[in-house]
C-alpha cells in the first residue's frame, strides 16, 4: 500500500497542493519568488485573454449541451427499438471512441479544412451553398470543435443510456398500451422518466468534461485562436508559452472551483429532487 | 402479417402487436435509416482519412472531392514507415505501455486491496482522497507535476510515465469495486486457516481477480497508447517520443518542414488508429460492458 500512496502523492495530491500555493506567489519560470496573496487572481481577471477564454468555455458548454447532449439519448432510444443488426450498429456507433484523442482532433482538422476540396466543404457545395472557411471561421470554430467531440464521445454515452433502457420492464409498456397510449405518449410517460436519473447525471458529467476542453482547440487551431481558446488551454499557454506559471495556477484553481461548484450544485439538486433516497 | 424478428419483439416502445399495423413499420424503417446514417458518420471519417493517405499531397484537397485515391499503393505505407523512422516511436510506445501495464495493475490493485479488504487505519481517508482527485481537472496539477519530474531528473525517461500509470484513480475504483464484491466468507475462511494478509492476496484474491485485471489491462493499454499531455511534456528528445507525441510534432511542424507532406501525416494517423480499433474488435464485450456498468468513458 505504501508505494501506491507515494505514487498518488507524487502524481496527484502534492502537485495539486503546490499548484494552489503557486497561485498565491509571484513566479519566475516555475519557481515561487514572493508571496503575493490574491494578486495573480486579480491580474488574470484583468487580462482580456482570460475573460475571453472564460466566455469561450461557457460557449463550449452551451453548444455541447445543444449538440452533444441530446444526440446519444436519441441514438440510444432508437437503437433500443431496433432488432436487426443491433450489434453491428452498436459497435459502429462506439468505434469513434477508440480513436485516440489527438488522432481524432487531427482527423477533424483534416475534414474541416477551409480549402474547397475538404470533405465537409464538398458536402456543403453539393448542397448548393458557398464553401465555408469552416474551422478558420471564428464564429464557427467552437461549434465545429463540439461536433468533433460529439463524434468521438456520443457512442460511449449512448451505451450507458442503452443499458438503462434495456432494464425497463416491458410490463410498463404493456400497461401504457392497454391504456391506449400512442408512441409519443409511451415515450413521454415510460421511457423518459426511466432515463431521467441517467440523463441528469450524464448532463453534469458532460458539462464538467467540456469545461476541460483542451486538445481540440490546441490541435485544430494551432494552439488556439482568441475566438476558441479554452480555460484549460489558456492555463497551459500561461505556463509553457508565456512563463507565467502563477497565472496558470490561478486559472487552474478558478477552473477547478467552477467544476466543483457544478458538482456540489448537482448533488444539492439531486437531494432536493429525491428526498427518499439517502 | 409480419415475419421474422419483429414478430417476436416483446419489449420497447413498439412491440410485435404494433408491427401488425402499417405506420409502425414505416417508423421502424426510418429508425433503421437513422442508425445507418449514424454508422456512416461514425465510420466514414476514419475511412476517408485512410484513403486520402494514398493520394499525392497536391491531390488531397482537390476539387471535385474524391473519396477514393487513384490507386492503392500499399508499399506507400511501408515507405512512410521507414522514411519517418516510425518503428522507433512504435517501440517507444510499446515500452511505455508495458511498464504502464505493470504499474497500473500492481499499484492500483494493491492500494485497492488495502482499502477494500485489509482496511488498515485511515483506509477511508485514502479512499475519499483518491475519489476526490477524480473531480479535479488534470491541468490543475500538470505544472507542479512537470516541475517535480524535472527536479527528479526524470525527463526523457519512460519510467516517469510508467509510475504515472500507477496512480490512476479510475483503475483504482475499478479494482476497489471488484474486491468489494468478492464473497466475505472466503476471506474469513482463509484467515481462520491461518493465511497472512500477504498469502491471502496471492492465494485467494489474485487468482480470483483475473477478469478485473483483464479489464484494467485493456483500459491501460488503450489509455497509454492515446495518452498525450504528460508524454508530450516529459519526452523532449525525439528519440524517446511515443507515437502520439510524434504525430502531434509532425502536425505542428508540417507547414515548415519540407521532409514530408500532408499525405505522410494522414498515413501515420491511420496507422495510429489501428491498434486501439483492433483492441476494440478483439475485446468488444469487455470494453462496451464496462462502459455501460461503470459509466466510465475513457
Amino acid at each position: 500500500m505504501l508505494p501506491s500512496l507515494v505514487l498518488f502523492s507524487f502524481f496527484v495530491w502534492v502537485p495539486l497542493l503546490s499548484n494552489i500555493s503557486l497561485s498565491l506567489y509571484t513566479t519566475k519560470g516555475f519557481e515561487k519568488i514572493q508571496f503575493s496573496g490574491l494578486e495573480n487572481y486579480l491580474a488574470v481577471f484583468k487580462d482580456d485573454l482570460f475573460v475571453g477564454a472564460l466566455l469561450n468555455t461557457c460557449e463550449y458548454a452551451f453548444w455541447s449541451v445543444i449538440i452533444g447532449f441530446l444526440a446519444p439519448v436519441i441514438m440510444a432510444i432508437i437503437l433500443n427499438e431496433i432488432v436487426h443488426f443491433k450489434g453491428f450498429f452498436r459497435v459502429c456507433a462506439y468505434l469513434p471512441n477508440m480513436v485516440p484523442g489527438i488522432a481524432a482532433a487531427i482527423l477533424w482538422t483534416f475534414l474541416f479544412d477551409p480549402s474547397a476540396g475538404s470533405m465537409v466543404n464538398s458536402i456543403i457545395v453539393a448542397l448548393g451553398k458557398e464553401p465555408s472557411l469552416l474551422i478558420d471561421d471564428s464564429d464557427l470554430s467552437i461549434i465545429l470543435i463540439i461536433i468533433a467531440m460529439t463524434w468521438k464521445g456520443a457512442g460511449a454515452t449512448m451505451l450507458i443510456y442503452l443499458a438503462s433502457l434495456q432494464s425497463i420492464d416491458s410490463t410498463y409498456y404493456e400497461a401504457a398500451r392497454l391504456d391506449g397510449a400512442n408512441f409519443m405518449q409511451r415515450l413521454r410517460y415510460v421511457t423518459i422518466p426511466h432515463l431521467l436519473p441517467n440523463i441528469s447525471t450524464l448532463f453534469v458529467l458532460q458539462i464538467i468534461s467540456v469545461f476541460q476542453v483542451f486538445y481540440e482547440p490546441m490541435v485544430m487551431l494551432d494552439g488556439g485562436t482568441d475566438a476558441s481558446i479554452s480555460l484549460m488551454l489558456l492555463s497551459y499557454n500561461y505556463a509553457f508559452k508565456d512563463s507565467k506559471s502563477g497565472y496558470s495556477a490561478a486559472t487552474g484553481v478558478i477552473l477547478a472551483a467552477i467544476i466543483i461548484a457544478f458538482t456540489l450544485l448537482y448533488n444539492f439538486v439531486q437531494k432536493k429532487l429525491s428526498p427518499q433516497s439517502e | 402479417m409480419i415475419k421474422g424478428k419483429l414478430s417476436r419483439k416483446t419489449y420497447g416502445l413498439y412491440n410485435f402487436m404494433d408491427y401488425r399495423r402499417v405506420w409502425p413499420k414505416v417508423v421502424y424503417g426510418l429508425f433503421i435509416l437513422f442508425m445507418l446514417t449514424v454508422v456512416v458518420v461514425s465510420v466514414l471519417p476514419p475511412i476517408s482519412l485512410f484513403f486520402a493517405g494514398f493520394k499525392n499531397p497536391q491531390d488531397i484537397y482537390s476539387v471535385p472531392f474524391k473519396l477514393l485515391p487513384e490507386s492503392f499503393d500499399f508499399s506507400k505505407i511501408a515507405k512512410v514507415w521507414t522514411d519517418m523512422n516510425f518503428g522507433k516511436y512504435f517501440v517507444n510506445s510499446v515500452i511505455v505501455i508495458a511498464g504502464a501495464l505493470v504499474c497500473s495493475i500492481v499499484f492500483n490493485g494493491l492500494l485497492a486491496y488495502a482499502t477494500a479488504i485489509v482496511k488498515p487505519a485511515g483506509h477511508k481517508v485514502v479512499y475519499s482522497l483518491v475519489l476526490g482527485s477524480m473531480m479535479i481537472p488534470a491541468v490543475l496539477s500538470i505544472v507542479p507535476l512537470f516541475n517535480q519530474i524535472v527536479k527528479l531528473q526524470l525527463t526523457n525517461k519512460h519510467i516517469a510515465l510508467w509510475l504515472a500509470a500507477g496512480a490512476n484513480a479510475y483503475h483504482f475504483v475499478l479494482f476497489h469495486t471488484y474486491f468489494k464484491s468478492l464473497p466475505k466468507s472466503l476471506m474469513e475462511a482463509a484467515r481462520l486457516d491461518g493465511c497472512s494478509k500477504l498469502t491471502l492476496f496471492y492465494r485467494i484474491v489474485a487468482p480470483l481477480s483475473a477478469p478485473i485485471i483483464g479489464v484494467v489491462a485493456i483500459f491501460t493499454l488503450n489509455a497509454t497508447w492515446s495518452d498525450f499531455l504528460l508524454p508530450f511534456l516529459v519526452l523532449k528528445q525525439d528519440a524517446t517520443r511515443t507515437v502520439m507525441v510524434k504525430i502531434f510534432d509532425m502536425q505542428s511542424n508540417m507547414s515548415t518542414s519540407a521532409q514530408f507532406g500532408m499525405d505522410y501525416l494522414l498515413v501515420v494517423l491511420s496507422i495510429s488508429m489501428i491498434p486501439p480499433i483492433a483492441l476494440f474488435i478483439i475485446f468488444q464485450k469487455q470494453i462496451t460492458g464496462s462502459v455501460s456498468t461503470s459509466g466510465m468513458k475513457d
